[in-house]
């Protein structure tokens, strides 16, 4: 029997697909945030004039970006309860691992735009009697911020994506969920594109989202 | 208000200052003229530590700036400095600028940094550009700005590195002008400088520093009419001759 394409199933899937969505988005949103932090600690470590502390940072960094997430994952849910004894409920080992994850990209991302900053700022910064971290606060961090907006805007959407790896440790996301429906219909080729177009609108709206925010900031100089 | 004995900077290997001693009184305006390369710079970035000695002593205001107990941000913003490449900050206005170590540095109320931010822009002739950000500036302009932000702080002293250097020709006089109304006005300075004819008008000694030394200092009379270090000679003549 010929494959024969149902686009009503595409449109009836997506409002069950929602339910995953919601989730996808929390993690999205908590691990980002998170991670964001986690990211601006760690890169500013990594410019420290501390060798142990940009050795640190430099473990963190290499250590998370050099494994795959999908490990992570499996190691910080399976793994990790086996000798702590404690389990971690999928959304909260979700966040923690999309916030780790991407924090050490943000780390590179931060240490990248501060170190791009003329030398001179902070010169001049110091000249007229600011601390160091008075003059990271007031005068680096703002300019580095804005050079920071397009690469994380590329982190934002990889991190959104990645949570679909997240299925594997039972999260109920967006793809866990499209593979659930598919599993009860037999209709993978209409599911996953309307997965795929979710994701797309997702992304998309990120992208959208970080353009606005670039362009309001070159409006006000800098 | 400053004095400098037996200044040593080395950056790795390589020795930039070999024994520097200067004494400037308060009031005092010091040019420092020298070639490329000679350390001129690099002893006035030793004055606020942005450079840090290899070994010496600095006082200034009465700080000895390598002591463990002096704090080097009370330091520096007694020591004003003006850099080359201007180094405004480009994320805030004009005013922002000027008022930011006033507010942050003096814990000035923001209303009264404003009005006094505003009456150090007037002085350097730009108050109609408070609410400017430094990318709209001229050269000129923005060297002007970066003079009222040092003088916001109040300091006993500014540091000149090489004010002019980064300007179009038809912009120098400009800053030149405001530089020659502070020394009027008692400004003690300390001026890192290719600019021959400033030296000569408004300095009362003039330095001329090669090798990481000083070769030779006097009064600006005396040191470019009848120099005596042949160094200084050659490099006077240098510089005359493109004039």
């Amino acid at each position: 029997m010929a494959f024969q394409f149902e686009p009503t199933v595409v449109i009836e899937t997506i409002p069950m697909l929602m339910r995953g969505l919601k989730l996808t988005l929390q993690i999205t949103v908590g691990g980002i945030f998170f991670g964001f932090l986690l990211g601006s600690g760690a890169g500013l470590l990594k410019i420290s004039r501390n060798f142990f502390i940009r050795k640190i940072a430099g473990i963190y960094i290499e250590s998370i970006r050099g494994t795959p997430m999908l490990v992570q994952a499996m190691f910080l849910y399976y793994g990790v309860p086996m000798a702590v004894g404690i389990r971690i409920p999928p959304i909260t080992a979700g966040i923690i691992i999309i916030a780790v994850n991407s924090g050490a990209y943000i780390a590179e991302i931060v240490r990248g735009a501060v170190q791009s900053i003329n030398p001179g700022q902070m010169e001049a910064g110091r000249s007229i009697g600011l601390t160091h971290t008075q003059t990271m606060l007031h005068i680096i961090w703002p300019q580095a911020l804005k050079r920071m907006i397009p690469p994380l805007g590329n982190q934002f959407i990889i991190s959104l994506k990645d949570t679909s790896l997240l299925m594997v440790i039972g999260v109920g996301e967006l793809m866990r969920t499209g593979q659930e429906i598919t599993a009860v219909n037999f209709r993978a080729f209409e599911v996953y594109m309307a997965v795929a177009l979710v994701y797309l609108v997702l992304t998309i709206s990120i992208s959208r989202a970080m353009l606005y925010v670039e362009k309001r900031l070159s409006t006000n100089k800098g | 208000m400053i004095q400098i004995e037996n200044l040593h900077k080395s950056f790795g290997s390589l020795e930039v200052i070999k024994g520097v001693d200067l004494h400037v009184k308060t009031g005092e305006v010091v040019c420092i003229i020298g070639p490329s390369g000679s350390g001129k710079s690099t002893v006035l970035r030793c004055i606020n530590r942005l450079e840090k000695p290899t070994s010496g002593r600095i006082i200034v205001d009465g700080h000895d700036i390598m002591a463990k107990a002096t704090n080097i941000n009370t330091v520096r913003a007694e020591a004003g400095m003006v850099f080359q490449q201007f180094n405004l900050f480009p994320h805030m206005t004009v005013l922002e600028n000027v008022t930011l170590g006033p507010i942050k540095v003096r814990s000035m109320a923001k209303k009264e940094s404003q009005t006094f931010g505003l009456s150090l822009l007037d002085k350097v002739g730009l108050i109609e550009k408070a609410d400017a950000f430094p990318e709209q500036l001229s050269g000129g302009q923005k060297q002007r700005v970066a003079i009222a932000r040092s003088l916001a702080l109040q300091p006993k002293v500014i540091l000149f590195d090489e004010p002019t250097s980064a300007l179009d020709p038809e912009l120098v006089g400009e800053v030149l002008e405001v530089m020659k109304q502070l020394a009027h006005e008692g400004m003690t300075m300390v001026v890192v400088t290719h600019e021959m004819g400033f030296a000569r008008e408004v300095a009362d000694r003039v330095i001329f520093i090669d090798q990481g030394k000083i070769q030779e200092q006097g009064p600006p009379d005396q040191f470019f009419t009848n120099p005596k270090n042949e160094r200084l000679k050659e490099f006077l003549g240098m510089v005359i001759s493109h004039i």
